[in-house]
Formats: C-alpha cells, sequence, structure tokens
C-alpha cells in the first residue's frame, strides 16, 4: 500500500457560538494514499466540509495533526499553510467558486500565480498560458477559453473549475460535493472527467458527496456521522 | 515580494467596477483644487510680500525717546561698514483740509476733509522725510512714478507729479511745485498773490497723497492749497501737559502709489523740515533739533545676508549714540515692522492649505468607502483566493494595490490640470470675461492687471505624493479587512 500523501489523526474542531463551545468533529482519523480514490459520505451536518477544509489547511483543527507526505503541517504559520495548500492540494467546490470579472483562461492561470512573483510570472507567462490552455482543453473547453464564467453553463464553469484545481500539480484534490449543483447529465459527465483525470495523474482525490452511488465508484467509502467517522 | 495574483486580480477589478472611476474623480478633484488654489493664494502672497517690502525701509530704527536728533544716530549707524544710506523719518498725524475762502471756487462738495481712513474720520498719518535721503533708502521717485500707470489702468490722465525731479535741491526738499502752478492755484482758491505770475515763487511745502484718496478728492489739481490740522500735547514747567495746535498751509503736490493698500490709503508724505517747524523745532532756530521719530536704514547687499545681526549691531550703536538712561530703541527689518499684517496674511494661508487638506481626506475617505465595498462584495473571492494559496498578506494586497492605482492615476490626472489651470488661469480669465462680463478672480478688486499665480515645486510634490499616501493609508483597512477573513465562512456563503 502506498504511503498516505494526506493524513488526518485524531482531529477534533470546535467552533465557539457565544459562551458555547460547538464540536463538529470529534476525534477524526483518516489517511488517504497515493491514487485511491475516496468518498466522505454522510448526512448535512455530520463534518464533512469542515473536514475537507481541515484536510486542506483552509482551516485549523482544534486538536490532533493533519500531515501531508507525512509531515505535520497544521500548526504551521498560515503564510506557509497557504504555500503548502497551493502545491499540494486542489480544491473543487459545489459552487464552482470563479472569479467573475475573469476569462475561464484567467481563472485557470490564476491558480498559476498565487505563490510566484510578478516578475518570475512575467517571465514564464507563455508556458505558464500554454498550460492552462491544455487543460481547457482536456476539460473540453477549448471554444470557451474568452468566456467570463456568466457566459458559461454549470457544468462549464465546473470544468473551469477543475481545470484551475489541477494548474499547480497538485498531489491531492479535495472536492466537495462538486456535482451538488448540477443537473444529473451535466453531473455525470463532471464526474466522469474528474475520475478520469484522477485515474491518470494518480491523484489522492476525497469527494465529499451526499450521493450513495457516486461513493460506490471510489476505492473506498468513509462515513461520517455527528462528527465522528462510523465505517 | 509581491505574488502575482495581486496585481493581476487588482487590476481586473479596477477596469471591471466603474465606481473606481469615482473614486479616482475624487482625487483628481482634490489634488486640482489644492494645486490651483494654493498657486493663486501663493501668488498672492507673494504679490503682497513684493508691495509690502517695496513700500518699506530695509531697516528701520525706531522707538526713539521723544526729541531725538537725527545727525547723532546718522553718524552712528553710517560708521557701520552694512549700512549703505540712511534717511530721517517723522511720524505724526493730522487732518488736511483744502482751502475755502468766500471768493475762491470751492473745491468739491464731498466734504471739507480728504478721508484717510475707513472710518472717515479725516485724519491722516503723516510722514515727514528728507527726500533727498529717503530717495536712497526707498523706491521714493518709483512711487512718484508709478502713480501714472495705476490711475491710467482706471482711464484717469495724469502725469506724475516732477516735484522730485527738480534740479534745485532747496526746492526739491520743500517738495515745491513750479512757481507757476503754486500762482494758479492761489488765483483759483481766492487767495492773495503778490506780484505777477512770472515774478511769484512757491513758498508752499509740498505733501503727496497716496493715490486711493483720488477717489474721494477728484477736483484735486496740483498746487492747490490744503492746511494741515494738527494737535499735539506740550509738557509745560510745573504744570499739566498742554494741548496745542498747530496749522500748515501746504501745496498738493501730486500722487504716489506703492502697491501696498494701507500705506496708500493713510499716508501723506511731507517734508519733514515743514514738521518740524510745525512742531517748534524750525531749521532758522539754534535750539531746534532735527527731529525725528524713525531712521530708514539701507544696506549694502553683500550685507542682507544675516539681517538679524546686523540689526542688533546697528541697534547697539544708535543706543550708545542716545542720551545715556534712554529706553531702549530697536531696529526692525521689513517683516518685523508689518509683523502683524503678514502674519495675518501667512495665517489665512495656513487655514487656506487645512480646507484643502480636509478637501483632500474627504477624497480618501471615498477611496476607503469604495473599497470597503469591494472588499464586502469580493468575499467569495477572497475565499477562493484563500484556497488557492494565496497568502492573506496577498490577498490584502489585492485590494491596498486598488486604493494605490486609483490614487496615483487620481493625483497625476490632478496634478496635470492643476498646473494647466494655473498655467492659463488668465487666459480663461480673460476669455471669460470677453465672452459672458464675469470674471472668476476680479482683478478690478485686487488692482491686478493679472491674476497672480505662482506654483510652488515644494507644495506640488507634497499635495501628489501626500494624496497617493494619503489613499494608501485609508486603503490599508479594507485591505486588513481582507486579509483576516475566514475563507471558510466565505466559501461556506452561498
Amino acid at each position: 500500500m502506498n504511503p498516505p500523501v494526506l493524513e488526518a489523526l485524531a482531529v477534533t474542531k470546535s467552533y465557539r457560538l457565544g459562551r458555547r463551545e460547538i464540536p463538529v468533529l470529534r476525534g477524526v482519523d483518516l489517511a488517504i494514499a497515493q491514487g485511491e480514490r475516496v468518498a466522505l459520505l454522510g448526512a448535512s451536518g455530520a463534518g464533512k466540509s469542515t473536514l475537507l477544509h481541515v484536510l486542506g489547511l483552509l482551516d485549523a483543527p482544534t486538536s490532533g495533526s493533519v500531515r501531508f507526505d507525512g509531515r505535520p503541517v497544521h500548526a504551521l504559520p498560515v503564510a506557509e499553510r497557504a504555500r503548502l495548500r497551493h502545491r499540494h492540494t486542489g480544491f473543487v467546490f459545489q459552487f464552482y467558486h470563479l472569479i467573475p470579472e475573469l476569462t475561464a483562461l484567467q481563472n485557470v492561470l490564476l491558480a498559476g500565480m498565487m505563490a510566484t512573483s510578478t516578475l518570475a510570472w512575467w517571465r514564464g507567462r507563455r508556458a505558464a498560458r500554454a498550460a492552462a490552455e491544455a487543460l481547457l482543453v482536456q476539460v473540453g473547453l477549448q471554444d470557451r477559453l474568452h468566456h467570463r464564467p456568466a457566459e458559461l453553463s454549470g457544468g462549464e464553469r465546473q470544468r473551469v473549475a477543475i481545470a484551475r484545481a489541477l494548474l499547480a500539480d497538485p498531489k491531492v484534490v479535495l472536492a466537495d460535493e462538486p456535482t451538488g449543483n448540477l443537473d444529473s447529465a451535466t453531473a455525470a459527465g463532471v464526474v466522469e472527467l474528474m475520475f478520469s483525470i484522477q485515474q491518470q495523474r494518480r491523484l489522492a482525490f476525497l469527494l465529499v458527496t451526499h450521493n450513495e452511488e457516486l461513493a460506490r465508484r471510489c476505492d473506498r467509502i468513509v462515513r461520517m456521522q455527528d462528527g465522528v467517522v462510523v465505517g | 515580494m509581491i505574488a502575482a495574483f495581486s496585481p493581476f486580480v487588482a487590476l481586473r477589478y479596477l477596469l471591471t467596477r466603474r465606481i473606481n472611476l469615482l473614486a479616482m474623480l475624487g482625487v483628481t478633484f482634490a489634488v486640482w483644487a489644492s494645486i490651483l488654489v494654493d498657486s493663486v493664494f501663493t501668488g498672492f502672497v507673494g504679490e503682497i510680500r513684493r508691495d509690502v517690502s517695496r513700500a518699506t525701509p530695509e531697516l528701520i530704527l525706531t522707538d526713539l525717546p521723544l526729541d531725538t536728533g537725527y545727525e547723532p544716530l546718522r553718524s552712528a549707524l553710517e560708521a557701520d561698514d552694512a549700512v549703505a544710506a540712511t534717511a530721517p523719518r517723522l511720524r505724526h498725524h493730522g487732518l488736511l483740509q483744502p482751502v475755502r475762502t468766500p471768493g475762491g471756487r470751492a473745491p468739491g462738495a464731498e466734504g471739507a476733509e480728504l478721508h484717510f481712513d475707513h472710518m472717515q474720520s479725516g485724519f491722516a498719518l503723516l510722514l515727514g522725510i528728507d527726500p533727498l535721503r529717503e530717495a536712497a533708502v526707498t523706491p521714493l521717485h518709483e512711487w512718484v512714478a508709478r502713480s501714472e500707470t495705476v490711475l491710467a489702468a482706471r482711464h484717469v490722465a495724469l502725469p506724475a507729479s516732477a516735484v522730485l525731479d527738480e534740479p534745485d535741491p532747496l526746492r526739491r526738499a520743500q517738495l515745491l511745485v513750479p512757481d507757476d502752478v503754486e500762482w494758479l492755484a492761489r488765483r483759483r482758491a481766492g487767495l492773495r498773490v503778490d506780484g505777477a505770475r512770472a515774478e511769484h515763487r512757491s513758498t508752499w511745502p509740498g505733501v503727496l497723497l497716496g493715490w486711493r484718496r483720488l477717489a474721494y478728492a477728484p477736483w484735486l489739481r496740483e498746487g492747490d492749497p490744503l492746511d494741515l490740522l494738527s494737535a499735539a500735547s506740550v509738557p509745560t514747567t510745573g504744570g499739566a501737559p498742554q494741548l496745542r495746535t498747530h496749522r500748515l498751509r501746504l501745496a498738493f503736490a501730486g500722487w504716489f502709489a506703492t502697491s501696498y493698500r494701507a500705506f496708500d490709503e493713510t499716508t501723506a508724505l511731507l517734508p519733514i523740515e515743514a514738521l518740524r517747524t510745525m512742531l517748534g523745532h524750525d531749521l532758522a532756530d539754534p535750539d531746534s533739533i532735527d527731529l525725528v521719530t524713525d531712521v530708514a536704514i539701507r544696506l549694502h547687499p553683500a550685507a542682507r545676508g544675516d539681517l538679524g545681526a546686523v540689526a542688533r549691531r546697528l541697534q547697539a550703536a544708535a543706543q550708545r549714540a542716545l542720551p545715556p538712561g534712554s529706553p531702549p530703541c530697536i531696529v526692525l527689518d521689513w517683516q518685523q515692522q508689518n509683523t502683524v499684517f503678514l502674519g495675518a496674511v501667512a495665517t489665512e494661508q495656513a487655514m487656506m492649505q487645512f480646507v484643502l487638506f480636509v478637501v483632500m481626506l474627504v477624497a480618501a475617505f471615498v477611496i476607503y468607502a469604495v473599497l470597503h465595498m469591494m472588499v464586502v462584495q469580493k468575499w467569495k473571492d477572497i475565499g477562493i483566493l484563500a484556497a488557492l494559496g494565496g497568502t492573506p498578506r496577498a490577498i490584502g494586497a489585492v485590494f491596498l494595490l486598488c486604493g494605490v492605482v486609483v490614487a496615483t492615476l487620481g493625483s497625476a490626472l490632478g496634478t496635470a490640470f492643476g498646473v494647466l489651470s494655473a498655467l492659463h488661469l488668465n487666459d480663461a480669465n480673460e476669455w471669460l470675461f470677453a465672452r459672458t462680463g464675469l470674471e472668476l478672480f476680479p482683478r478690478a478688486l485686487f488692482d491686478l492687471q493679472r491674476v497672480p499665480v505662482r506654483l510652488e515645486p515644494a507644495w506640488l510634490s507634497t499635495v501628489a505624493l501626500g494624496a497617493v499616501l494619503l489613499a494608501l493609508l485609508t486603503a490599508l483597512l479594507p485591505a486588513r479587512k481582507a486579509a483576516r477573513m475566514n475563507p471558510v465562512q466565505a466559501l461556506a456563503h452561498e
């Protein structure tokens, strides 16, 4: 078995609401190996998205640890976590979260600008542009490079988000209900695309979903209930 | 290092959100107004200071004891290498009124007094001068010559007085008008004349009046007789001081124009000997003294570097020349002589600059409001930038750069418009006047042919850079807010 590229060890997460402490994650252990496709299944409020945010270093755990390639990363400074997140992890969200002022190509290019200086970016802009275009062609958007999100369908927007998540060549992709905002036909197309890319690149893939059928297509299903992994 | 995405996203936000144009226009207007208004005000202040300096001796020795004579002070002051020339001055006050006789042609019906101040009390500030010496310390000839130009600008054709061009120094010292001019004036006033016109010799000391009094005495002609009425308190032996009145017949010798309004409005220049005679110190009296209240001083150009040191030295020399136990005299430069007035002008300029700074603050506040609104509206974008690996500092830099670009462009445009407006202000003023009869700046109100404009490079750069700095400071707050936003909340919100 491949060593895990992403691990959560006894992770807890609580939020404070006034004087009350509200636990969301209550000691979660999860490991994802390279090339492994894992579904995170559970009802609303089970803590799936929270676990995904903690694993993606968007939020810090209250206790426990998160490891990238065996190295604890959860307690690193904010800026270092951001850099790691950029290199290591790609995100695909339910609501796409594209920048409306940027075209499809610019939204993908954005992912390559996060940890490089303006001068370095300027020097490498042609190569970056070629890579972004290649990704958009791979996701079937060769004719939509210069369209803004408002000019794209839901499925097309999600394809742009997938291309953006892959530009930095991450080891891990975290997808939070990627088909939750799509009709079934479009959703099926997007799912096929994601899975084929995941297999091609041997990405560690964590898919948060309500959909049992979609979950069964993954290598492993992790069920969550009330902040704990139950199966 | 500035992460590449910060300027990339900032530029797109700027180009697609027109509200940024409003913020930029706010900065443009504030900078333009600051430059234009200050350049006009600085021009006015420069004109005022120039006018005051031209009407004021370089240095003046004043606060002299009563009954001080000129000669000892002259010797003490002119012994200093820094002093080029000195001139005696005698300050007094009085009432000037035209002479009326039953047989003479009455002067203008506006009243018997020549009004010398706005309260129309009829009193004038008399300045007794030695015209020969005075011309060596002040531009006296220029004052007289300038009256012709100033009056011509007001469509009054009056040649400048020629009393200072009189070849006879004794006549020049008394400001005597030409003999035939005085003879005709006597006849006009119904006064007695001795002999024929060709035999008459002028006897009335002349008086030069500030040109602004023309409005109150348009009927005055060269040579017209004026009576000077004055009063002074004189000590008596063993008793209370006695009020004694004096009367002196003078001839109107012409106008002068220094361009210092207060001086032109209130001052009458007359021969110092005539004033001394009126005050009981006639030249022929062996017990008389060459009475002065001030001594005007002109320095050699090389000595003007440290006026303060020169003034202190001359003050000490003058004090030694005074009788022992005399109260301290003082030497003042032209600015110190007009401290109150110049101080008021400087205060006005400072207040005006403060108001312009407030305008700039308002423009900066507009930037803050626009950026704050942008941060709130771009909450989700902030979340995705964080998810993609943007550091909080780089995310804040997006909005900071928006503020800097808006302020820099606004400042550059405002500076360009401000400079162009200042340089072409008079052209615009004349164009507007020619087309509509209106003036942005009524030149007649300020006795100016052109609106004075002076662009100060220091002020230009202060305003231009200050606008950018101020905007940068106000942009820090929304940038900080963006940097501190929780990306999880932003991404969860839909």
